[in-house]
This record gives structure tokens, sequence and C-alpha cells, in this order.
């Protein structure tokens, strides 16, 4: 052991290791977290990397990431106004509502969709090397969190040009409910991300899960309240709002981006009792089927 | 354990279930469930109560047949795969080279490919930076080939960044899982020079190769594995010579046939 040279640094697992089988086929939960926490780096980077790869070849390659969602809004927005019979006489409101809900919904969505194939297409890497399994779907929500940034500047731009040309549209101006922002985003970030362990897990057994899944993303966003206003719904009827995950969320997005309000506290509730059922539930189902991924990638 | 060892396995045993469904789809489980059918699982016991221990600087080389348990092995010893009986002690930094490739992303290139297998190794960036050049140079591919898209490379250009990474990253316990198959003559040779290197410097390192030259060779001790099983450890040429005539007669050796 003479020749233990300076690479022993902190950076480095701990030098003595010892693995035994799992109590009730989970790993040991806070060396896992600790090892999660560590290489935290390692799954920024990926998410990095993943992206330059996906757009190396076209600079116009992320503006789609903006202009999809805003070409979707606007075709929702004319279904919309169609449906129900011409012209609105709130100017550009209800697109407001259509397009930030649809960004939010976006963010939750790209986490899920694509942490559910990070496990699936890790395989080499997952194959070669030790570390929290937790961390290739992480990155993947820290990669929609990077695409879903960009949009709230642009969604503010839509508004602003849209109060020019339409007076009538409804603008919140600058209140305090804006403080809310952060933490809702975090919480659909945290929902998103616990769902995709679930269903990176369901991806490794079924390898159609993916397929399935962009249908049941679909029917999802419309039952959101992206579409349709939250106040549509009174009464226990309301309980569609809460039974979505992600409808609490919307709801209360719309609430500080359109009426410029603070959450209710249902809606705080809501969120905050999906998010923490997402990633316990999602964890959960992930961290005790990790062991199998190496054999049944 | 004792400070010289490497990597102590104690008792160990690693089950894992597999599908034998030819889909595993959704749909699949679906039609079976309303069929009454259950999914066909299969239990693999692919390694056996084996027992061993591998001293610091020694180079263990592991023989025999395909399906015989060792890069099931391999990947407990590298904490992949945990055990499902018994235990393992691991002294020391793990570099591993099991599967093929440093294996992110194809449309990324070599380089990055190489800083990103270090972050997943749990080095910080700045660690695996500096190690960055040097494993390049170590791979020598042809000219600019290493800030190209890895999926531009030819198979044993991949194998060399590979082994370039899994050797260059100083690791206490070095695991080759028929890691040198890839490179030409002379990439081998200087292979084998680093692998020497690395055992000078105390370090230990573990080898799965069907190439029996290559255990003869590098190797001052070996096993041989056969149906999950340890049957035999010893001297590697023996080691090696035993699994020949194994391979040559098709039963096992008369003395074994009680294990």
């Amino acid at each position: 052991m003479a020749a233990k040279d300076s690479s022993a640094t902190p950076g480095f697992a701990p030098r003595i290791q010892v693995f035994e089988p799992h109590r009730a086929s989970l790993p040991p939960l806070i060396p896992y977290f600790k090892e999660f926490w560590r290489r935290r780096v390692f799954a920024s980077e990926l998410a990095k990397f993943t992206d330059k790869a996906e757009y190396l070849d076209s600079k116009l390659g992320k503006v789609w990431l903006v202009l999809n969602p805003l070409l979707l809004a606007m075709v929702y927005y004319l279904l919309v106004t169609v449906l129900k019979g011409g012209k609105q006489h709130n100017g550009i409101t209800t697109l407001a509502h259509i397009l930030i809900g649809l960004f939010t919904f976006y963010f939750a969505q790209t986490c899920i969709t694509s942490g559910a194939q990070s496990i699936t297409s890790g395989g080499r890497l997952i194959l070669n090397q030790a570390f929290p399994r937790a961390l290739l779907p992480f990155s993947s929500s820290i990669s929609a969190f990077q695409q879903f940034l960009p949009t709230i500047p642009v969604y503010i731009f839509v508004i602003v040009v849209g109060k020019f040309f339409y007076p009538s549209t409804q603008v919140p101006g600058f209140t305090w409910a804006f403080i809310w922002v952060p933490l809702v985003v975090a919480l659909v970030g945290i929902t998103g991300f616990g769902l995709s362990l679930l269903f990176a897990t369901m991806n490794v057994y079924f390898r159609d899960t993916n397929k399935i899944l962009q249908y049941f993303m679909r029917i999802w966003l419309y039952l959101s309240p992206i579409l349709w206003q939250p106040e549509m719904f009174h009464g226990w009827h309301r309980a569609v709002i809460y039974l979505n995950p992600l409808g609490p969320t919307l709801s209360a997005t719309s609430h500080i981006w359109i009426n410029g309000q603070a959450p209710t506290l249902a809606e705080i509730l809501g969120m905050f009792g999906w998010a923490f059922a997402s990633i316990v539930f999602g964890g959960y189902f992930f961290i005790s089927r990790e062991r199998d991924f190496a054999v049944r990638i | 354990m004792p400070d010289d060892l490497a990597i102590r396995i104690e008792d160990l045993s690693i089950k894992y279930k597999i599908n034998v469904d030819t889909k595993r789809t959704l749909k699949n489980a679906l039609m079976r469930a309303s069929k009454g059918e259950r999914v066909r699982m299969r239990t693999v016991e692919a390694v056996k109560h084996l027992t061993l221990d591998v001293p610091h600087g020694s180079v263990l080389g592991i023989v025999g047949a395909n399906g015989a348990g060792k890069s099931t092995l391999m990947r407990s010893i590298a904490g992949i795969l945990p055990p499902t009986e018994g235990r393992i002690i691991v002294n020391g930094k793990i570099s591993t080279l099991l599967a093929l490739g440093v294996g992110f992303n194809p449309a990324l290139s070599g380089r990055d490919n190489i800083i990103l297998g270090g972050l997943a190794s749990g080095m910080s960036r700045a660690e695996i930076e500096a190690k960055t050049d040097e494993i390049a140079a170590f791979a020598d591919l042809p000219d600019g080939f290493i800030d190209m898209p890895v999926r531009t490379y030819s198979s044993g250009m991949y194998g060399r960044v590979a082994f370039s990474v899994a050797v260059n990253m100083t690791p206490d316990i070095l695991l080759l899982d028929e890691a040198l198959s890839a490179g030409d003559a002379s990439f081998k040779e200087k292979s084998f020079t680093r692998m020497r290197e690395l055992c000078n410097e105390a370090r230990t390192i573990v080898i799965v190769s069907h190439a029996l030259a290559t255990i003869s060779e590098l190797c001052d001790t070996a096993i041989w594995m056969h149906k999950g099983t340890m049957l035999a450890k010893g001297k590697p040429e023996e080691i090696v010579d035993q699994y020949l005539k194994f391979l040559d007669v098709g039963t096992l050796p008369s003395n074994f046939e009680d294990m």
C-alpha cells in the first residue's frame, strides 16, 4: 500500500466498501443519498452534455424548445376560441392562461418522458459503474428545468405585446403573489422527478411504457386546467383538480400569473401533497428495484 | 479484514430473476394477465457460495465457460449487483471496464465521454479534466478523433478509449472483463505494460478473459469458475491447463466431481 498517491482525495468513494444483501430490497439509504448528493455534479453535467449533443447540429434547435409550446398554445387558443363561438372579450387573457399552463405542464412532461427513458438508454453506464441510479432521471429533470426557464421571459414578452394591442387583456402588474413562483416551479419539478422515477422503473420492465406514456400525457393535458379554467368547477366537482398531480400547481400558476393572486391554502396543500407523494412513492418504487436494472437492461 | 487484502469475498451467492418472455411489453403483460397466465420468470443462480481473498498488488485471472458467473462476480465486486447472500469487502477505489465502451452518448466527442465517465465514477470536474489529456494521449487515436463524435469511431478505437479511461483513473482495484480483445497488437503491448505498472504500484487487478494466454502471462493467481462455483484456484498455468483439458474432453476432472 506504499504507492497510494494523492488520488485518495475526499472526492472519491470511501476507502473500504462493504456490499451486503439489501434489506427489504432497499440499499442502505443514508449512504445512497450521500452518494447521490456527492455526485450531483455528474447529473448536471450529464444534462448539459445531453442538451449539447441534441442541439449540436442546429442553432435553431434550442429555439424550437420555446417555439414548439408557443405554436401549440396558439393552436389550442384558436380551438378554444372557435369552440366558444368567436371573439373573446378579455383580449388575450385566455391565451395567457393557456400559455403559462402549457409551459408549466411541459416542464413536468419533459421531466417525466425524458426521465422515463434515462435508465433504458443509460445501458452501458449502468452495466459499467456503480452509482445511485436515480441520478439519471434527476439529470433529465435538470435538463427539463433548463428548457423551462427561457419560456418565462417568452411568456412575459407575449403578454406585454398582447396588452399593447388588446388593452382589455388582464395583466396583474407587479404583486407580492409572484414570490410564490419559485416555490411552485420547484414543486412542479419535484412532482415531475418523482413520477419520472416511477415511469423509468416501469420502462425497464415494460419497454412499451414510453409509447403508452405519450398518450397518457396527452390525456393528462386535457384533464388539467390548461385549456379550461379551474373556476369552471364548483363544489365537490373541484376534486377533478385535486385528484390530478399537477392540478393544484396549474391552478395556482394561473392565479398567480393571470390574477396576481397568491395560491389558496387548498392549492398549497395540494401542491405539497402531490410533490411529497410522487417523490416518496416514485423514489421507493425506483430504489427498491434498482438492483434489477443491471440484469434487465 | 486484514490490511493486505484488496478484496474479500465471504460465502457469496448471487441470484437474480429474468423475464423469459420474448416481448417485455405492458401490452404483452396485460394480455397474459387477461388469460390468467403468469409472467414466465426464471431465477438465475449466477454465483454459488464463493469465498475468495485477493491481496493487494496481485493480478487475479478468472477463466470459465460462458454462463459460469464470471461477469456477475465482477459486477458484484464493483458494487453494481449487490449480493443475495454473503458479503464482499473492497478496500480501495475501483475502476471498471465491464461492458465495453465508455458508453454515454454516441453524439458526443470522445473527450466529453471521458469527462462524463469520470464524473459518474465520483471524480470532481477538476480532477477528471486534469486527467483527460493523459487519457486521450494513452488512447492515442488517429489525428483529431478524440474530439469527434464517438459514433464515428471504429470498434477498436472505442475499445482503446474505454480501456484508457479504466487504467488511467489511478484505481486501487481494476476490474477488466474481456477488455483486452479490442486493441491491435501494439495497443495490447501498451496495455500490458500499463497493467504491470499498476501492479508494481501495489494496485490490484482482476481479469476475466477467454484469451488464456493473457491469463497465463499477466496473472499471478487464477480461478476457474463453472456454473457459479469456483472449481479450482492456483497458479495460472495449472488452472489454464486444467480448463483446457476440460474444454477438450467436455467432462470435469474426476477430483472435482464432488464439488
